[in-house]
C-alpha cells in the first residue's frame, strides 16, 4: 500500500509524474488510453477490454483552452481526491461462475480497482463550454427552469464544439487510467518482484462513468440515433452488442460499480433489458447518505483508519478529512442498491469484491 | 445592524457551498474567496509570498461572483497557488447599480503562496463554482452571498 499510495500521486495539490509538452498534450486528446500504451504504459490487449478502446473518435484538442491544457498538464497520472480511489481488492462472491470464468475472476483472487477521472482538464472544459451554452440559450430562445441547466440544439456549431471537447476530456480520463493501471502493475513488481504477466495483471474492464455518446437505440419499435448521456449512470451493453470487445460479446457488457471504502464493490454485467428500459444504462455506485459535514461531525473523535485496520482493510489518504467524508457509513449499502439493478434486470450481478487496502486523495 | 461573520460553510449533501456576507460588494467578494480558500485549504499558515493580478467580467452580479471563484479555483488547481490575502481594485458597477447593470468587471489582487501538500493540509479538490441555487442579495445593507461548489 506505502508503495502504490507513493507511485500513484492523490490528493489536493499533487502533482503527475507526467509532464506533457503541449505537443504530447494534444495528441494524448486525440489518442485517450493509446496514447499511454505507445509510450509504454501498458499493453494493446489492455486497450481491447477498455470502452471505446479507450479512445473516442471526433475529439478536436483545438477548442481547447488554454486553461485546460494548463489545468491538465501537471494532473495527467493523477487520482484526485474526493470519491476517487484505487483499491487492492479480493472476489469474495461469485454469483455466476459462467461469466466470472470468461471475465477471469475467482474466488479469493486478488483485484485492483481504479476511479478517477479527467481530473481538472475536465472541470475547466465544463467551465469553459457553461459560458458558451449560456450565450447559446439566449441565442437559440430556449427557456430553462434552473441557472444551472445550459444547453444548445444537437445541430448547432456550439453543441459541436463542445462534444469535440468532451471527447478530448473522454480521451484524457482514459489516459490518466492507463497510466495509473500501469504503475499499479509496477508497484506490485517492485514489491513481490514477479512480472505482471506472471501476476495475472490483465484489465478486466475500463468504463467511463460520465460521458455522452450518440449510439443506436429502438424508441417505439423504431431505430433511432439518440444521444445518450450517462451521469452517476453506467453503461451497460447487453451480450452481442457490436461495441463490446470479442471476448465478452457472449456474455455483455462488464459493469465496474464502486461501493464504499469498508463494504465491497461489484461486477455485474449488461443485459438486453437495459436496452429496452433504461437506454443501455445501470447504476453508477452507492450514492450518500450523509452530507460530508454530516460524516465528519459523526466521525469526530474516531480514528476510521483504525477501524478499517481491524477489519483487515489498510487505508491511505492525503486529506485529513478525507476518509471522514468518504467512511461506509456516509453511503447507502452497495449490496443493497446493486440488488435493485439486478433485479430491476438492467445488469446481472457476476462478483463481489471486498476491499483489502485503499488509497484516497 | 452589525455585519455577520466573514462566512460560514453550507451543509448539502452531495456539494460543497459557502455562505458570505460584506456591508460592500468588494467585502462580499473577499469573503467568498476566503470561504472559497478555506475548501480547499487552511491559508492561515501560509506565507504572502507572490501576489497575482486577478481580472474577471460577467453579464451580472452573480455571474461575475461566478466568474471570480472559478478564476481562484483555477489558479488553484492548475499552479496550486492559493490566496491568503485579498484585496479588490476595482468592482463595477458599485453597490448602488449592482441590480440594474449588463456589465460587470472585477480587478484584484491576490497574495499569497503555492500549495505543498508536505507542509500544507489539503482539503476537497473543488471543481468548479456553480449557477446552483446561487444567490447575491442584499437586505438592510448586508450582502450576503450563496454559492454551492462541484466537487
Amino acid at each position: 500500500m506505502e508503495v502504490l499510495y507513493s507511485d500513484v500521486p492523490s490528493g489536493v495539490g499533487s502533482k503527475g509524474r507526467i509532464r506533457l509538452g503541449s505537443d504530447d498534450e494534444r495528441k494524448l486528446l486525440l489518442k485517450g488510453a493509446r496514447w499511454a500504451v505507445e509510450h509504454g504504459m501498458g499493453e494493446e490487449s489492455d486497450l481491447e477490454k477498455t470502452e471505446s478502446g479507450g479512445m473516442i473518435d471526433g475529439a478536436d484538442p483545438s477548442l481547447i483552452s488554454t486553461k485546460a491544457y494548463e489545468r491538465g498538464r501537471s494532473q495527467q497520472g493523477t487520482l484526485g481526491s474526493g470519491n476517487h480511489f484505487l483499491e487492492i481488492q479480493y472476489v469474495d462472491e461469485i454469483y455466476d461462475e459462467k461469466a466470472a470464468n470468461s471475465l477471469g475472476l475467482f474466488p479469493d483472487q486478488v483485484t485492483v480497482m481504479i476511479h478517477t477521472g479527467s481530473r481538472g482538464f475536465g472541470h475547466q472544459v465544463c467551465t469553459d463550454f457553461l459560458e458558451v451554452m449560456e450565450r447559446a440559450v439566449g441565442k437559440y430562445g430556449i427557456s430553462l427552469p434552473d441557472r444551472e441547466l445550459a444547453c444548445a440544439p444537437f445541430s448547432s456549431p456550439e453543441a459541436g464544439d463542445y462534444l469535440a471537447a468532451m471527447r478530448a476530456a473522454a480521451n484524457y480520463a482514459w489516459a490518466n487510467r492507463q497510466c495509473i493501471t500501469h504503475w499499479t502493475r509496477e508497484a506490485f513488481m517492485k514489491v513481490l518482484g514477479r512480472s505482471p504477466q506472471s501476476l495475472g495483471m490483465g484489465l478486466v474492464y475500463d468504463v467511463a462513468h460520465n460521458i455522452a455518446k450518440v449510439e443506436d437505440h429502438v424508441v417505439n419499435g423504431k431505430k433511432m440515433k439518440l444521444v445518450v448521456h450517462r451521469k452517476g449512470a453506467t453503461r451497460a451493453f447487453p451480450p452481442g452488442h457490436p461495441e463490446l470487445p470479442a471476448a465478452y460479446r457472449h456474455i455483455g457488457q462488464p459493469v465496474l460499480i464502486p461501493g464504499d471504502m469498508g463494504r465491497a464493490s461489484f461486477v455485474l454485467l449488461g443485459t438486453e433489458k437495459a436496452m429496452e428500459e433504461t437506454f443501455g444504462s445501470t447504476c453508477h455506485g452507492a450514492g450518500r447518505v450523509m452530507s460530508r459535514h454530516q460524516a465528519i461531525r459523526k466521525a469526530k473523535g474516531r480514528a476510521i483508519w483504525r477501524e478499517l485496520a481491524d477489519r483487515g482493510i489498510i487505508v491511505r489518504s492525503a486529506g485529513r478529512e478525507t476518509l471522514a467524508e468518504e467512511m461506509s457509513e456516509a453511503y447507502k449499502d452497495i449490496s443493497e442498491v446493486v440488488d435493485v439493478v439486478h433485479r430491476a434486470g438492467i445488469s446481472k450481478k457476476v462478483a463481489r469484491l471486498r476491499p483489502l487496502g485503499v488509497v484516497k486523495g | 445592524m452589525p455585519t455577520p461573520d466573514r462566512y460560514e460553510t453550507l451543509d448539502i449533501p452531495g456539494d460543497a457551498g459557502i455562505r458570505a456576507f460584506g456591508s460592500t460588494l468588494k467585502e462580499l467578494f473577499v469573503n467568498a474567496a476566503t470561504g472559497t480558500y478555506s475548501l480547499m485549504t487552511d491559508v492561515r499558515p501560509m506565507a504572502e509570498r507572490e501576489t497575482a493580478l486577478v481580472s474577471v467580467e460577467g453579464h451580472s452580479i452573480e455571474g461575475l461572483l461566478v466568474a471570480w471563484l472559478n478564476e481562484l479555483v483555477f489558479r488553484f488547481d492548475a499552479y496550486g497557488f492559493a490566496g491568503k490575502s485579498i484585496s479588490i481594485v476595482s468592482l463595477s458597477p458599485g453597490d448602488r447599480d449592482a441590480a440594474e447593470a449588463e456589465a460587470f468587471s472585477l480587478s484584484a489582487t491576490v497574495a499569497g503562496e503555492t500549495f505543498d501538500p508536505r507542509r500544507h493540509e489539503g482539503r476537497l479538490l473543488i471543481k468548479a463554482a456553480t449557477y446552483h441555487n446561487l444567490k447575491v442579495e442584499n437586505r438592510d445593507g448586508v450582502w450576503t452571498a450563496e454559492i454551492i461548489f462541484d466537487i
